[in-house]
């Protein structure tokens, strides 16, 4: 091996063990990322879950619901996740009166103090939306729907 | 206190992150090309000697002759007011006010896009030159004589633009805050920045000239025409032509400041894409340091963001730095201050990468907006419909998730072919001998993988 191919060498060995580290790395990050999410991501998830694979049964789990409490949504902001062509079924207990709105499907109904609302609808739209109290403007849950 | 996510105000629905196997798959590509790039590297600079060819005469005069040349300006001027009225007087909703979509998604996502296209489109629609030069040509007839105008520094170059490129961003994503949550821009907030953009740009204008303001200071200007360097259309002397494709790039840089302005556009983009994903941890645990030393939620936030554009900037800088430090270590290389504004140019192809890979799927749905509600109710009031689409919605069923993946991972990979063909290009060119310019490239290879596995990075973990 000459001096300019053994530079070489070591140079595209040394670029593709960083490069490959980086993208290993990333690789690593975003699995842990995505584990964290999914133990973050509070019951609703598995309900959502359970909601879809409840066939078989007389009466299907009940879907998650959103309890919104001094405006807030208890326990943050909720994941609800479904594959497109699944039925996204979610209700909301909210102690104040405002409107729901699920971005993206621009689906909305209102709920009163107190009151309860649910919603049902095909998940036929990918990507990440929000849902929000559409009066305060704050986000309650995201609605993620994968291909 | 709980950190809530950027809520971009227009975007009523964000991409999926891209999937492992598909990040695998274009880092992958990226590096294969990458080798293969090194092995086939040619001798003597293609791009170097601007091979322009003028188009038919008649075609130039039509698109550039004076009544096109007034008919785009007027159309300018009249879009720039449509915009800063619907933001002044229109409803306080972003994605029903015609100011927000139209000013940070048709124009400045568009204007990119299309001056790789068709070269550089805005220069005719300029609302601030058309200005400038009505009244420059006016005053020139009056009195006889041009107006008197100040030296411009010539040492200052494109800095004004560079500034003012993190400026507009900085007021796009960071300044809309409320409560502690990023809420998005109002669109009062952008009729007003938009008139203290316009008196600003028009003072510089008539302090140092209408083109040499375009030419070096105008944000707009300098950032389109950047992108327009990689196509293939160009006006010289009155005269519309063709040349090479990406010709043009390699003397687009010569002007100092140049490399901070596409370092600022690879910077803010990618501050948009991390934002929402990889540096949501950072920015929390900042954040919360600054409201743990009493601060106002709304400075705290603000406090953080920039903070956050402010280490992108540096960072972005420094990848670049290194590559060009790289290089000056080979036999024969050029001195450093050379080499940094030399290889700036390699980066526009990054930016416009970066671009499309972030905006893409926005673009695309608030255009179907933008064409149809937008513009026929601006104010977003309810009270017109001029064309009878203010009850039309954005069909968001447009693009799949995959189809979105697919653009997003080839315009990274596509970007980084096109850098490292510019890079090796202008190697040859510095370089008289060829094994010194392949052994200098080593390390643009490394300053651009590091771009592109950073950007397939973002696009992996963006929203996760």
């Amino acid at each position: 091996m000459n001096r300019p191919t053994k530079i070489l060498t070591v140079l595209l060995a040394l670029v593709t063990s960083v490069a490959l580290a980086a993208c290993g790395s990333s690789d690593d990050e975003t699995a842990t990322t995505q584990t964290a999410t999914t133990e973050a991501a509070s019951t609703v998830e598995t309900n959502a879950k359970e909601a879809r694979s409840g066939d078989g049964k007389k009466k299907p789990p009940a879907p998650p619901t959103i309890v919104i409490r001094n405006g807030e949504p208890v326990g943050g902001v909720q994941e609800l996740e479904y594959s497109a062509g699944d039925e996204v079924a979610f209700s909301v207990r909210s102690d104040v009166a405002d409107e729901i709105h699920v971005h993206g499907y621009d689906v909305s109904k209102d709920v009163k103090a107190g009151g309860s609302v649910s919603f049902s609808f095909p998940a036929e739209i990918e990507g990440i939306f929000e849902i929000e109290l559409e009066e305060s403007g704050t986000q309650i849950a995201e609605l993620r729907v994968n291909p | 206190m709980t950190w809530l996510p950027f809520a971009h105000a227009l975007a009523a629905r964000q991409d999926l992150p891209i999937p492992a196997w598909l990040f695998a798959w274009g880092a992958s590509i990226v590096l294969i090309v990458s080798f293969f790039a090194l092995s086939v590297g040619w001798r003597e600079p293609r791009f170097e000697k601007d091979r322009w060819r003028p188009l038919g005469a008649g075609l130039s005069r039509a698109l550039l002759g004076l009544p096109a040349q007034v008919l785009c300006g007027a159309i300018g001027v009249f879009l720039l007011g449509v915009a800063v009225y619907a933001g002044l007087r229109g409803t306080e909703a972003p994605d029903r006010n015609f100011a927000l979509t139209f000013l940070f998604v048709t124009c400045w996502l568009g204007f990119p896009l299309f001056s790789v296209l068709l070269g550089d489109v805005f220069r005719p629609f300029n609302p601030w030159r058309a200005i400038g030069r009505l009244v420059g040509g006016s005053l020139t007839r009056l009195a006889g004589q041009p107006p008197a105008r100040l030296a411009y520094p010539e040492r200052l170059g494109r800095w004004p633009a560079a500034i003012g490129l993190v400026a507009v961003v900085w007021l796009e994503i960071v300044y809309g805050v409320s409560g502690g949550v990023s809420v998005g821009l109002s669109p009062h907030a952008a009729g007003v920045a938009a008139l203290i953009y316009t008196a600003y740009t028009l003072t510089m204008m008539a302090l140092f000239g209408t083109e040499k303001w375009c030419r070096n200071g105008e944000v707009f200007s300098v950032y389109f025409g950047m992108f327009s360097q990689l196509g293939s259309f160009a006006v010289e002397d009155g005269r519309l032509g063709r040349r090479r494709p990406l010709a043009a790039a390699t003397s687009w840089a010569t002007v100092p400041g140049s490399a901070a302005v596409v370092i600022a556009s690879i910077a803010t983009t990618s501050f948009d894409g991390a934002s929402e994903g990889a540096f949501l941890s950072g920015l929390e645990w900042t954040f919360e340091r600054f409201i743990d030393a009493d601060l106002a939620l709304t400075v705290a936030l603000r406090l953080t963001d920039t903070i956050f554009i402010g280490l992108c900037v540096i960072g972005v800088a420094l990848i670049y730095l290194i590559g060009v430090w790289g290089m000056s270590t080979v036999d024969g290389a050029p001195p450093l201050r050379k080499l940094w504004s030399g290889f700036a140019h390699t980066l526009i192809p990054i930016a416009f990468a970066y671009l499309v890979a972030h905006y893409f799927s926005l673009f695309v749905f608030q255009e179907q907006a933008q064409f149809t509600y937008l513009l026929s109710d601006p104010l977003g009031t309810g009270s017109t419909d001029l064309f009878g689409t203010a009850s039309s919605g954005i069909n968001f069923q447009l693009l799949s998730a995959n189809a979105i993946w697919y653009v997003q991972v080839a315009a990274l990979v596509i970007g980084h072919v096109v850098a490292l063909t510019l890079a090796h290009d202008r190697a040859t060119a510095y370089w008289g001998n060829y094994r010194q310019a392949a052994r200098s490239q080593y390390w643009m290879l490394a300053v651009m993988v590091a771009f592109t596995c950073f950007g397939l990075y973002l696009l992996s973990v963006s929203n996760a």
